[in-house]
């Protein structure tokens, strides 16, 4: 009997080895380009920079040197609010699509960038907040609002809640340009807001959110088993003895968490938070204890790159993130409607 | 309104001698559709009187229709020809092309929520119109080209990315999604990118207005939107079997390729022409024809009762942004989308205990 039983162990011992093997070195690999596109963040741009002048304005800045004031007071901080918000959407999209069981689910498609720009715009135009740090709670509060009112309308049903997510925007987006057309000055801060960038927030606000990146990073990285028994469906999780009840509200709150700083740093950028998740799927199957940590990764890929991408296509001017995000989204979006599960759904 | 849509549908014809099931529940559908089309129009022609009356200069209703047919002062007619009357007949043939564009693309994706809006149709044109507005500097009928010319290539782009194998409604839905987004993107980058006062008047663009279209653009409208209203009016007889599934249409001789194809291209013209004069009116070819669809329950018909229900929406709200929205004088595309999307949003939540289509 044990004999029988003992070589059949082993084959698949090592099919799961290579797998996590296999795993890893995806997670290595996308942590490497991750680390060639920060390089490429700190080095390109209008003004070209060689890395040893960039390695040299972080390591000895030399006061009064033009390369390393750009490299320290512009560089770093884009580049560093990108790694935050690009893996703030990755995970934000991730948590989402998770808990609907939705493949067509991101904070834009659901309302949640609509409910807090609305919020910006009243905190800018009716209340004189114009400090980007001001921003932020303003954003929190429009995007936890939005994502009440369209989860509670459109739970459990994938296609209507993303109808419903765009209704809402379509319901916000008329009251958001009736305020604009009002208040020149309010259209003018929110404009460039609104274009989603990682430029022009500075390195206070970044100070200052960090900590909620992180805690919606550490709830993501939680909630991962959890939400790959959610896959499964709602009963399968409850046999396996987990409170989905719970499971939805803890994850309802990192998606605010991170949704709302993201958008709170780089403005209301399109597609990121959706494509992510379908890529890291692709890579390393179902299992969210993976889909997570990968997703967190591949967001900032995909959003700092972006920006990187947005230096280089137009001479001596530049194309914000948010664009070239959504030029890079919207095909996605593309192949997952011609995918074969949608269909389905 | 909701009263005519819950009547009792049985007991009217309990004094006729044995009409027959069908030709009795015909009797009752003709008799509620002459209902519904009666009390429209009736509504219409009230809107229609009190925005001639309304106005910096008010006129009574007496003097406002005198001057309509030409009796009364040189001022109160100038007033009614030139300011007033462009505006309605505006807003009546935008509210009709909208609503009537959105009961075809509702009925031939078989999808209630299939509408330029969501589908990034409008987000097209308001692309189209923006960038003639602040990249190329056009002015006047060129705008409205360019509206139309981003209208009709967004839709074209989304059936070229969601065909395979024939045109799955919720395939056309989601790519349709996938570019309206884009779209919104560049808009934003376009706005930002300009001088804040020439932004500001191309934001207003993105909403939609029925306040400055007259003369030979109001010709043009009318001319369009009368052209395709007929191709629909010979199409529509394909409408109800399309609404029954793709098998059940060709059972019934329906050519279902070629009906889809000619629905679609009809509907795409219209909000094509529609938007490129007034701009993209939130959510009008969404909410005409879901309130058509429960107010009369026949696939064809309802494209009649959707044309009246727009005109009346898009009219109404006019009034509303022009006079009654707390001294603010609002885009009609504003009021549209806060009289729509709340709507919908009921239709959405109530979802479960009705079918919509």
């Amino acid at each position: 009997m044990t004999a029988t039983v003992a070589p059949a162990v082993g084959p698949a011992g090592t099919l799961v080895a290579r797998r996590t093997r296999g795993r890893v070195l995806l997670l290595l690999l996308s942590l490497a380009v991750l680390a060639l596109i920060a390089v490429a963040s700190l080095t390109l741009g209008v003004r070209d920079i060689d890395v040893a002048t960039v390695w040299q304005a972080l390591t000895a800045p030399v006061a009064g040197n033009v390369d390393h004031d750009v490299v320290l007071d512009q560089r770093v901080p884009r580049t560093l609010i990108g790694l935050a918000a690009g893996a703030a959407l990755g995970l934000a999209g991730t948590l989402i699509q998770g808990v609907t069981r939705n493949p067509i689910a991101d904070p834009g498609l659901l309302g949640l960038n609509a409910g807090a720009s609305l919020a910006v715009v009243i905190a800018v135009s009716l209340l004189g907040v114009t400090a980007p740090l001001g921003f932020v709670w303003f954003a929190f509060v429009g995007a936890a609002a939005a994502a009440a009112l369209v989860f509670s309308i459109g739970a459990g049903q994938p296609v209507k809640l993303a109808l419903v997510g765009a209704t809402v925007t379509a319901l916000i987006t008329p009251l958001i340009t009736l305020v604009l057309l009002r208040d020149p000055a309010a259209f003018n801060t929110y404009r460039f807001w609104a274009v989603g960038s990682l430029t022009g927030r500075g390195m206070e606000t970044l100070e200052r959110l960090w900590p909620f990146v992180v805690v919606g990073i550490v709830l993501a990285g939680a909630l991962a088993h959890r939400l790959s028994m959610l896959s499964l469906g709602d009963d399968v999780a409850r046999a396996l003895g987990q409170r989905v009840g719970l499971t939805r509200g803890l994850t309802a709150g990192a998606i605010v968490l991170l949704a709302g700083t993201a958008t709170a740093l780089a403005g209301p950028i399109a597609l990121v938070g959706l494509a992510v998740p379908h890529a890291a799927r692709r890579l390393v199957g179902t299992d969210y204890r993976w889909i997570v940590p990968l997703s967190a990764v591949l967001g900032p890929v995909m959003l700092l790159g972006a920006d990187v991408i947005g230096r280089l296509v137009l001479p001596h001017s530049e194309l914000e993130a948010g664009v070239v995000a959504a030029a890079l989204g919207a095909p996605v979006l593309v192949a997952v409607a011609r995918g074969k599960s949608v269909a389905g759904v | 309104m909701t009263a005519l849509a819950d009547a009792p549908r049985s007991p009217d014809t309990a004094g006729t001698p044995d009409p027959g099931p069908v030709e009795g529940l015909r009797a009752r559908r003709r008799r509620r559709l002459a209902v519904v089309l009666t009390t429209l129009a009736v509504l219409l022609v009230a809107v229609a009187t009190l925005a001639l009356t309304l106005g910096e200069a008010s006129l009574a209703p007496g003097r406002a229709l005198a001057a309509l047919f030409g009796a009364g002062d040189a001022g109160d007619v100038f007033v009614v020809h030139r300011l007033r009357l462009p505006r309605i007949e505006t807003a009546v043939l935008a509210g009709a092309a909208f609503a009537l564009a959105g009961a075809l693309f509702q009925t031939t994706l078989r999808n209630p929520l299939a509408s330029p809006d969501i589908l990034g149709i409008a987000s097209g044109a308001s692309l189209g119109a923006v960038w003639a507005l602040l990249v190329a500097g056009l002015t006047g009928l060129a705008v409205s080209g360019a509206a139309f010319a981003g209208a009709v290539t967004v839709a074209l782009l989304i059936w070229l990315f969601a065909w395979r194998k024939g045109l799955h409604s919720i395939r056309f839905v989601l790519v349709g999604v996938g570019f309206a987004y884009l779209c919104s993107s560049l808009l934003a980058w376009l706005l930002a990118r300009a001088d804040v006062r020439e932004a500001q008047s191309a934001l207003l663009w993105t909403v939609g207005s029925v306040a400055d279209v007259r003369g030979a653009e109001l010709v043009t409208l009318a001319v369009a939107v009368a052209v395709l209203g007929t191709g629909v009016a010979v199409a529509s007889r394909w409408q109800a079997p399309l609404a029954l599934g793709d098998d059940n249409a060709r059972a019934l001789g329906v050519p279902v390729d070629a009906a889809r194809v000619v629905s679609l291209l009809l509907a795409v013209g219209l909000v094509a022409v529609a938007t490129s004069f007034v701009g993209p009116l939130a959510f009008v070819a969404l909410v005409a024809p879901a309130i058509a669809r429960r107010l009369v329950d026949d696939g064809g018909a309802a494209l009649t009762v959707s044309v009246l229900t727009g005109a009346l929406l898009v009219l109404a709200a006019d009034v509303v942004g022009q006079h009654l929205l707390f001294g603010i004088q609002a885009p009609t595309g504003i009021v549209t989308g806060m009289i729509g999307a709340p709507y919908l949003l009921w239709l959405l939540a109530t979802d479960g205990r009705k079918s919509l289509a």
